[in-house]
């Protein structure tokens, strides 16, 4: 009865998504008017950029409208229960230990911010205009000054692939793209991709503000998996049956209206409010159901990017597991074999910072180690400052 | 009930011998321990604490003001009871004069850290019993089960069911029981938790945690650094006190250990068979298995028991710093690493035991069974199997709380001490390294 449920659950989600997709030019979220589509340096200090930025405000301000109700419907609920437990979720001043920022930790997060802003703005502030290599993450192709292609656009209208590019094209289109998902992997999920930092960022704020977020669960992971597969269909199919996928996709949202170009949001808008107010709440939930990020993560067995785990360390508390925002959970009882990643992991670290125990978690590039969970560092927020004054 | 003055007579006379017997037994073991050499500096604390609840009978040494909170097991998250303001003691009892009192109230075949439970409640003269306002009883095993509502006619009894398995609801349900127990907790100290208090209380835990990871990073570094029986009591006098304090009482006796890893000083230059002791618990004043092992000649280099290093090893990890994250990861850290045999599938203690034996170069396990622990006795088994093919000799010692078993104990300690040694290559003397 319950898997009926789950199954009717899983296909109405999917029809939405189609008729969503399918439909999406007749859902319009902001139009711009198509002389605003191009960009120059002089408009992005200008005052027209700021009319350009309007979707973007529309956008931050419904999520955070939306995200004060789902908390607020939450209080309701649980104090509904009869239990009293949302007078627990007032925060205080006090701060809950932290351990001290890991290197690995910093070096990500300049790297993805570095990454992303070059992506939108390194084209029109230092002239680093589009190269033919394309790399398979979500920064928009729809900005047309961004400092590198990525593949998702042709991945998504094959159609144009072959119509539009001449041959020398095509042949860097496939080489680079093949190159970066079998040198980098979903490293570039972690590192590079902006949707990625974009939700990491609105986990941050989560973090900051101290509220509770959704706890991970097999069986939402479970509940993940067909959506995510649907929208690998969608991606690839969409294009042959007269559909856009542009018209449906989030990323849309981020980069060329950032850079300054009027680009018209269909469904777009209105999925990523979702996204934002989803992402807030449960870590990287896009990535989840990322088409591409799963079309990467195919090849993952070939990636020189492994997490190790070595398996005599381990003592399955589980912290991995509730740290990982992809839901995997191999890596903490598994207790064979020495490689534990997996097709969804995108390597952003988080298990080896939590991880207790010296030396059970690594993150290595062929064969070196870039990443060691120690002991000390999860107990560092713990080391009390009496100690370092006594010696 | 007392009825006459009589009776009342009588059970003055028998609360007398009572006391008597129990301050007589702890404080021979206390000397016992003392009397082992290679003690490092600093142990005083540990020592004076197990002195002050067991010879001296007192309650834990705190202000009035502040309410104890009785625990059993290590599946209990003691920040929650730091946060709502209180202490906790765990109440997990060794005791042989409180067993023999407890024999007459719970059956035959019940284990004798219940019955001696029973047995000081029933007498209610120990002050750490008499003076916790709430007891925490998580259910592992049916005797526990069973001692919850027995002790639920003295005071506030809270059971906590603990999950078979460690799966992801488990753990949800875990963490509501874990929101009642905050409710209760509230209720019974008249504190409220809430965010700060218990970040503060994951700092006062986590620093006791710390100097944990020291201490046992220690000894592991350099072998006979210090006695188990010795690293036993430290284990042991955590039960009866506050987490500063015994942190602070740690890192000093981190500090004179590193001073004498430093020197190159160890507690003897002989190389003594290295023994892992594992199974049922072993509280104080029931630490007749470990004496007798050093007694021997052996030396206890590891232990995988509840009032030992496994309690405590798992520190908490937060990943969400929000109130309802703290609380995952103290339901987290109180199921998932826990090797109790409570869990259908332990396969993981094996694990731990093989990682246990290869970081202190262990040469022969012990597995300790109480009688009537079938928990632990239904794993014996499995766990001789898997390190027979380890080639790491096991033994199975069965004991009960009283002393009559000792010779026996001794002939087979004895006999397995010198079975290793029969294994190990004979070593050579050397005459300037020192002794202590």
């Amino acid at each position: 009865m319950r898997s009926r449920k789950r199954i009717i659950r899983t296909a109405v989600i999917c029809i939405v998504f189609f008729a969503l997709s399918y439909f999406a030019l007749y859902l319009p979220f902001y139009k711009f008017p198509p002389e605003s589509y191009g960009t120059s340096l002089k408009k992005i200090f200008s005052v027209e950029y700021i009319k350009t930025l309007i979707p973007l405000f529309i956008i931050t301000g419904v999520s955070v409208i939306g995200i004060a109700l789902v908390i607020f419907i939450r209080n309701k609920l649980l104090n509904k229960n009869g239990r009293d437990i949302s007078r627990y979720s007032s925060r205080g001043k006090g701060k809950a230990p932290r351990q001290k920022p890991a290197v690995f930790m910093i070096v990500r997060w300049v790297i993805m911010v570095l990454f992303s802003f070059m992506m939108i703005w390194g084209g029109l502030l230092f002239g680093l205009r589009s190269t033919n290599i394309s790399l398979p993450i979500f920064s928009c192709p729809a900005n047309n000054v961004q400092m590198t292609e990525t593949s998702c656009y042709f991945l998504s209208h094959p159609k144009d692939l072959f119509t539009e590019l001449p041959i020398k094209n095509i042949i860097i289109f496939f080489v680079s793209t093949l190159l970066f998902i079998i040198l980098l992997g979903r490293v570039m999920c972690g590192f590079l991709c902006p949707m990625g930092l974009v939700q990491d960022i609105m986990d941050k704020i989560r973090k900051k503000t101290k509220t509770k977020g959704i706890t991970p669960n097999e069986k939402m992971y479970a509940a993940f998996k067909p959506i995510k597969w649907f929208m690998i269909l969608l991606f690839f199919g969409i294009g042959f049956i007269g559909g856009n996928f542009c018209n449906f996709c989030p990323a849309i949202t981020v980069s060329p209206i950032l850079a300054g170009i009027g680009v018209s949001l269909y469904v777009s808008g209105f999925l990523m409010i979702l996204i934002l107010i989803g992402s807030f709440f449960k870590r990287r939930l896009f990535c989840n159901i990322c088409p591409l990020g799963y079309l990467v993560g195919l090849f993952h067995k070939i990636s020189p990017f492994r997490i190790k785990k070595d398996c005599t360390a381990c003592t399955e508390c589980g912290a991995c597991y509730e740290a990982c925002p992809m839901g995997i959970k191999t890596i903490y009882t598994e207790r064979e074999k020495a490689d534990v990643t997996e097709a969804n992991c995108i390597m952003c670290g988080e298990c080896i910072k939590c991880c207790p125990e010296d030396n059970a978690l690594s993150l290595t590039c062929a064969g070196k180690k870039l990443y060691t969970a120690s002991r000390k560092n999860v107990m560092s927020g713990y080391a009390s400052k009496k100690n370092e004054v006594e010696i | 009930m007392i009825t006459s003055s009589r009776d009342r007579e009588r059970k003055e006379r028998q609360d007398k011998r009572f006391i008597n017997k129990e301050t007589q037994t702890s404080a021979k073991y206390l000397r016992r321990i003392e009397e082992l050499s290679g003690a490092p500096s600093g142990m005083r604390p540990f020592l004076d604490t197990l002195r002050r609840i067991y010879v001296e009978m007192k309650g834990i040494d705190i202000p009035q003001t502040e309410k104890t909170i009785g625990t059993y097991c290590v599946m209990v998250p003691q920040e929650l009871i730091y946060a709502a303001g209180a202490v906790p003691v765990k109440l997990c009892s060794g005791n042989y004069t409180a067993f023999f009192i407890g024999d007459d109230i719970a059956p035959r075949d019940a284990c004798p850290l219940v019955k001696a439970v029973a047995g000081f409640k029933h007498t209610g003269l120990m002050p750490v019993y008499e003076k916790c306002s709430m007891m925490i009883v998580p259910v592992t095993c049916d005797c526990k089960k069973k001692i919850a509502g027995m002790l639920g006619n003295y005071c506030d009894v809270m059971t906590m069911h603990i999950p078979t398995t460690k799966g992801d609801d488990d753990i949800d349900e875990y963490v509501s029981q874990l929101y009642d127990f905050c409710a209760r907790l509230e209720h019974a100290t008249g504190n409220k938790i809430t965010y700060d208090s218990l970040a503060e209380a994951f700092h006062k835990t986590g620093r006791a945690q710390y100097e944990l990871s020291e201490f046992i990073r220690l000894k592991k570094q350099m072998p006979y650094l210090i006695r188990g029986t010795h690293a036993m009591t430290i284990m042991n006098a955590a039960a009866y006190m506050p987490a500063e304090v015994w942190a602070d009482a740690l890192r000093s006796v981190n500090m004179s250990l590193s001073i004498r890893a430093m020197k190159g000083e160890k507690i003897t230059n002989k190389k003594l068979p290295r023994i892992l002791l594992t199974g049922s618990p072993i509280v104080y004043p029931n630490v007749k298995i470990p004496l007798l092992i050093e007694e021997m000649g052996g030396i206890v280099a590891g232990d995988e028991t509840c009032m030992g290093e496994r309690g405590m090893w798992d520190p908490p990890v937060i990943t969400d710093n929000s109130f309802d994250g703290m609380i995952r990861a103290l339901a987290n850290r109180s199921i998932r690493p826990c090797p109790c045999p409570t869990f259908a599938d332990n396969t993981q203690r094996i694990y731990r035991l093989k990682q246990l034996i290869k970081e202190n170069q262990i040469q022969g396990v012990i597995y300790h069974v109480l009688r009537g622990c079938l928990v632990y006795d239904f794993e014996y088994k499995r766990i001789e199997d898997e390190l027979g093919k380890l080639d790491v000799p096991v033994i199975r010692l069965e004991s009960d709380y009283n002393e009559e078993d000792v010779e026996q104990l001794r002939i087979r300690i004895e006999a397995f001490i010198e079975l290793i040694k029969l294994r190990q290559p004979p070593e050579k003397r050397s005459e300037d390294s020192r002794e202590l």
